[in-house]
């Protein structure tokens, strides 16, 4: 650890650790600068030269991503002088650039588009009619397109497979105002984080084939929330939206930051997890294949829970939250039945990498572990409660309580999928991390401490 | 893989990768060899060459295509490299391009200085120089080689 | 003017590319007392001699020799630089073909100085019939048992002119597309494979033989204070006889044109001379007519030296081509790393297109010199200033040419 020293930006002082670099310190105290190529996870390149800063003592300006701090440097960011500058780099980014946001996905989230509204430069003058030609829709594999003149080359998505994944697929050919990124001719981007270069592509060169033209981005909502695709907890933003009458939709999930856990990226079976948590939903109680009311299902579990108290076994699936983990234990307690949380099911080998995917499949197993919940199957019962467990189970009579539909005879309640309620989870390293509620439906299904209590009335 | 080296290219593949501290060195001389010996620079010869050197095939790829003189596709007319720089214009490459801009059993390409401007006009076909250029030499040198 | 010839002594002999010949004349006679000189007593005299680089930045030799660790666990290197693709420029190339043995023993001394033990050399590809000499050249050395303590391998490009930059010489040296690499913070070596290296041009390491075997003095004793010893100067384009001619700095350029060239081409009038490579600001042909050719001279003209090779156009040339011309040449050349010059050298090209055209306008002038502007002083190599200058001269002494164009 260096020492921490005093530097001065825009007429503020700042500590800072001596030897760190300038950018790091601008986007932490959200001084406005604008950036292409930089990125905390991939460190500086220094070719987009968007980042200039007047450093006291230096002719030139200079590119703060390339800048290590040293004692009593005295910068300024702000100004006359080097916001001209900055306009006209920008300026001559544009000048390939086919400017079509209209039509660009992400526009609202663009960086270009963000500094040359900021800067002034919607009416820029750019007097020449033959931009360089590229290609505009490539389909580059694993859900990702490229659209080559939006493309402003800072290397970003290239860094990404090269130094991130090890995968390489993307890279940069051609030279001056000809270079383009791409891939092998007859090859894809393949490899199991590949939708990340989407959000780390500053402009809407890469787009995801999977949210192509699904919405305009700033009709978004965004709720902090965790992947339950593996044990790691990968953070995300779910994007949501409600169109009038309609019900609320998720729309996409994004990485959010969290260097404790996942840093700033997510696997692409994570984000697209988003599809089967919304499709396929239990959607009212069903009792052995008949649709009924959830007054009759809950009537009808009670009778089966008089019918069955002395062989009662509960199982639970490791993917709830932690809230309701602890409510069924309560709850199985008072009926004194036997609980377990068979993890077989989860295990899953195939996909444990050594980036962030884990071979165990449950976001909350964890907990499973700390309350001690039993991890073998259940013995046979006459009667099975299972709170979501992916697998069924022999008994006299079951009652399932559900997110998805699902092929089983005896009783189906449906309960809130975790975007539709509130809780934690702690990951696979002991981070117990919260989620929140996304979706509030037009016809709210019940969670399952919602069932309990009336299973208790 | 429908590519492979030629023995006498491997062994001298072997000798090179003893002279750099690092295989990845090796990517130019690679590529050089392969267009050799294939005239042009194959996809598979850059897998060969990625298997060959450590290096992943599409940073080779990016490798070939940033140099102008490596070609990733086959020929098969002859190439003509005819300089357009600056002395050499001044001393009439103008029309020796005109003039070869007609032909086309030929693929003429315009390229910046040779390093030759003292001899201006100046092309090069296979590695070889002609300098001091007129039209009608120019005409006699496309027939011998042709 | 004063004969000088240091490194082109042995240029017209027959068979000067020959290790017979070379030997014949005192080649490689350095070597013998080379020893009785440690490393750094070596680099002392270099320093002394203030030998400054001939690829075109003029640095003095010997505090760059200085960065090279003399005790590094890491192997060091010597890159010798002959990518020589300045548009103007054929010296080096003079060199490698006519006496390559000057080269290899200023590769054995340099070598010996900055304890390296492998030299390479970088070569742009379109020399591949000088490289073969050169390479003729090294064999026999090796033959002759000369490079039993140093290696030298020869290392071709593939055309790209941005490659002679030294960093980016290093990136195409490790494999790699040829980006300039972002500037260290302190005075450093260059690393190759992050082995420390040193770049120099193939004529400063042939320069180096002579300084050695003569002694410092005997090199200051030709040049200026500033720019002492000679320089392969060259010129090429409206000019009766173009070619390569050593000559001491601070000679007369109007009289090195008319002694070694014999004047401008056909008798007619000299417009313009740009001094060293297309990269240095162009000059009227008053401004030559009291130049002396060294760094300081021109650098008070707000050009620069450079390689030296000079480029002529007679009263005949029309400057809006010309810019165009050497516009195309960075245009296509531009590595594309930096924004400014990736889109500058296209868009300023383009501009000038179409003011050839007759479609241009005011406006588009000002832009172009804004253009230039931007270009100038904000990316990691010194490519795109280079066309800054390029632009910026050209305008501002030919304004009236691009105006009647309009
Ligand atoms: C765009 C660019 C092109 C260059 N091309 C060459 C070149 O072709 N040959 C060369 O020797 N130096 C060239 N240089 C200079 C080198 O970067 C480096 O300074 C030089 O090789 C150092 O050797 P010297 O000090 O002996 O001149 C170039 C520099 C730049 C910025
Ligand atoms: S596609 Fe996007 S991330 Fe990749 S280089 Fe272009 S702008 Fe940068
Ligand atoms: S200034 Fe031009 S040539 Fe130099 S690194 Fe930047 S893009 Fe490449
Ligand atoms: S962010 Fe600094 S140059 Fe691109
Ligand atoms: S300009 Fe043609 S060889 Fe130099």
């Amino acid at each position: 650890m260096s020492e921490m020293i005093d530097i001065i930006v825009d007429s503020q002082s700042y500590k800072v650790q001596n030897g760190s670099l300038l950018i790091d310190l601008l986007i932490k105290e959200k001084i406005k600068v604008p950036y292409f190529c930089y990125h905390e996870s991939l460190g500086a390149d220094g070719n987009c030269r968007m980042c200039m800063v007047e450093i006291e003592g230096q002719k030139r300006p200079q590119i703060a991503c390339d800048t290590f701090i040293k004692p009593g440097m005295i910068i300024r960011s702000k100004g006359e002088n080097i916001e001209k500058v900055r306009t006209d780099i920008l300026e001559l980014e544009l000048i390939n650039h086919p400017v079509d946001c209209p039509i660009c996905d992400q526009a609202g989230e663009c960086s270009l588009q963000e500094f040359y509204m900021e800067y002034g430069l919607h009416d820029s003058k750019i007097s020449i009619s033959e931009k360089v030609k590229h290609s505009k829709h490539l389909d580059l594999g694993s859900n990702v397109m490229l659209d080559q003149e939006r493309c402003v080359l800072c290397a970003r998505c290239t860094r990404f497979t090269d130094k991130i994944t090890y995968t390489h697929e993307l890279g940069i050919i051609g030279r001056g105002d000809e270079a383009k990124v791409t891939t092998m001719p007859g090859r894809k981007l393949d490899n199991p984080y590949a939708m990340n270069v989407v959000d780390l592509c500053p402009v809407g060169a890469l787009t995801s084939k999977d949210f192509r033209f699904a919405q305009r981005v700033w009709f978004l909502q965004t709720v902090d929330s965790i992947c339950h695709g593996c044990a790691k907890g990968c953070n995300i933003y779910i994007d949501h939206n409600k169109i009038k009458y309609q019900d609320d939709v998720i729309y996409r999930f994004r990485p959010r930051r969290n260097d404790n856990v996942n840093g700033f990226f997510i696997c692409d079976a994570g984000r697209l997890s988003y599809k089967q948590l919304q499709e396929n939903r239990l959607e009212s109680a069903i009792l052995n294949g008949e649709k009924i009311t959830q007054m009759q299902a809950i009537a009808k579990a009670k009778e089966l829970l008089a019918k069955h108290k002395e062989n009662i076994t509960v199982v639970i699936d490791a993917n709830l939250y932690t809230e309701e983990i602890e409510a069924i234990l309560a709850f199985a307690k008072e009926l004194n039945a036997k609980v377990c949380s068979p993890k077989e099911v989860y295990r899953d080998e195939s996909f444990k990498d050594d980036m962030l995917r884990s071979s165990n499949r449950a976001a909350n197993y964890k907990t499973i572990e700390r309350l001690n919940i039993d991890t073998k199957e259940p013995d046979s019962s006459s009667l099975i409660l299972n709170f979501n467990h992916p697998q069924d189970f022999e008994a006299t009579s079951v009652i399932n309580f559900l997110t998805h539909n699902r092929l089983s005879l005896g009783l189906s309640l449906p309960i809130a999928a975790y975007s539709e309620n509130e809780g934690t989870l702690t990951n696979e390293d002991g981070f117990t991390q919260k989620c929140e509620k996304a979706i509030f439906k037009n016809v709210p299904i019940p969670t399952i401490i919602e069932h309990l209590i009336r299973l208790r009335r | 893989m429908s590519f492979m080296f030629s023995k006498e290219n491997l062994l001298k593949i072997e000798e090179l990768k003893k002279r750099y501290p690092n295989p990845h060195a090796l990517s130019l001389p690679c590529l050089w060899m392969a267009q050799y010996q294939e005239g042009f620079i194959s996809l598979d010869a850059i897998d060969a060459i990625s298997q060959i050197i450590h290096m992943p095939s599409m940073e080779i790829y990016g490798v070939a295509t940033f140099y102008t003189m490596f070609r990733l596709e086959p020929s098969e007319k002859l190439i003509v490299d005819v300089c357009k720089t600056l002395s050499c214009k001044l001393c009439g490459s103008d029309e020796i391009l005109e003039h070869l801009e007609k032909n086309d059993t030929i693929k003429l390409r315009h390229v910046e200085c040779l390093g030759s401007c003292s001899t201006a006009p100046v092309m090069q076909i296979n590695d070889v120089y002609y300098e001091n250029l007129t039209i009608a030499k120019v005409d006699a040198i496309l027939k011998e080689l042709k | 003017m004063r004969d000088c010839k240091i490194v082109s002594r042995k240029f017209e002999l027959p068979n000067s590319h020959t290790l017979e010949v070379s030997k014949a004349h005192g080649g490689y006679k350095t070597l013998e007392k080379l020893r009785e000189h440690s490393p750094l007593e070596i680099i002392d005299i270099i320093k002394a001699s203030n030998l400054r680089g001939k690829g075109g930045g003029g640095a003095p030799a010997g505090e760059k020799w200085e960065l090279m660790p003399q005790n590094s666990l890491k192997p060091s290197f010597l890159a010798v630089n002959c990518d020589e693709s300045e548009p103007g420029t054929f010296k080096d190339r003079q060199i490698i073909t006519k006496d390559p043995h000057l080269l290899i023993e200023g590769i054995l001394i340099t070598c010996y100085a900055i304890r390296a033990k492998h030299a390479y050399i970088y070569i742009r590809g379109e020399y591949k019939q000088f490289q073969d000499i050169l390479q003729g050249a090294i064999d026999e050395a090796y033959e002759d048992g000369l490079l039993k303590e140093c290696d030298i391998t020869v290392h071709r490009g593939a055309g790209a002119y941005i490659c002679g930059e030294k960093s980016a010489l290093l990136e195409s040296m490790e494999g790699k597309r040829g980006h300039p690499r972002l500037k260290p913070k302190q005075k450093e070596p260059e690393w190759f494979f992050d082995n420390p290296t040193l770049v120099n041009n193939v004529e400063t390491i042939a320069t180096v033989p002579f300084i050695v075997q003569n002694g410092a003095d005997a090199y200051r004793a030709f040049g200026t204070e500033q720019s002492p010893g000679t320089l392969l100067f060259s010129m090429s384009g409206h000019v009766q006889k173009p070619g390569v001619y050593e000559a001491e700095f601070g000679t007369s350029m109007m009289e090195y044109i008319r002694h070694f060239g014999g004047g401008v081409k056909g008798g007619k009038k000299l417009k313009a001379v740009i001094p060293g490579g297309v990269s240095c600001g162009v000059l009227t042909a008053e401004e030559c007519e009291n130049l002396t050719l060294d760094y300081e001279a021109l650098r008070c003209m707000r050009s620069s030296l450079g390689t030296g090779g000079m480029i002529l156009m007679d009263e005949d040339t029309d400057m809006v081509v010309a810019l165009k011309n050497i516009l195309e040449f960075y245009h296509e050349e531009s590595c594309g790393q930096c924004t400014p010059c990736r889109e500058g050298t296209g868009w300023s090209d383009k501009l000038v297109a179409k003011i050839l055209e007759k479609k241009g306008t005011k406006e588009d002038l000002n832009k172009l010199l804004e253009i230039a502007d931007t270009m100038n002083g904000k990316t990691i190599c010194v490519f795109a200033p280079a066309a800054s200058a390029v632009i910026v001269d050209f305008m501002r002494k030919f304004r009236d040419e691009f105006e009647a164009k309009l």
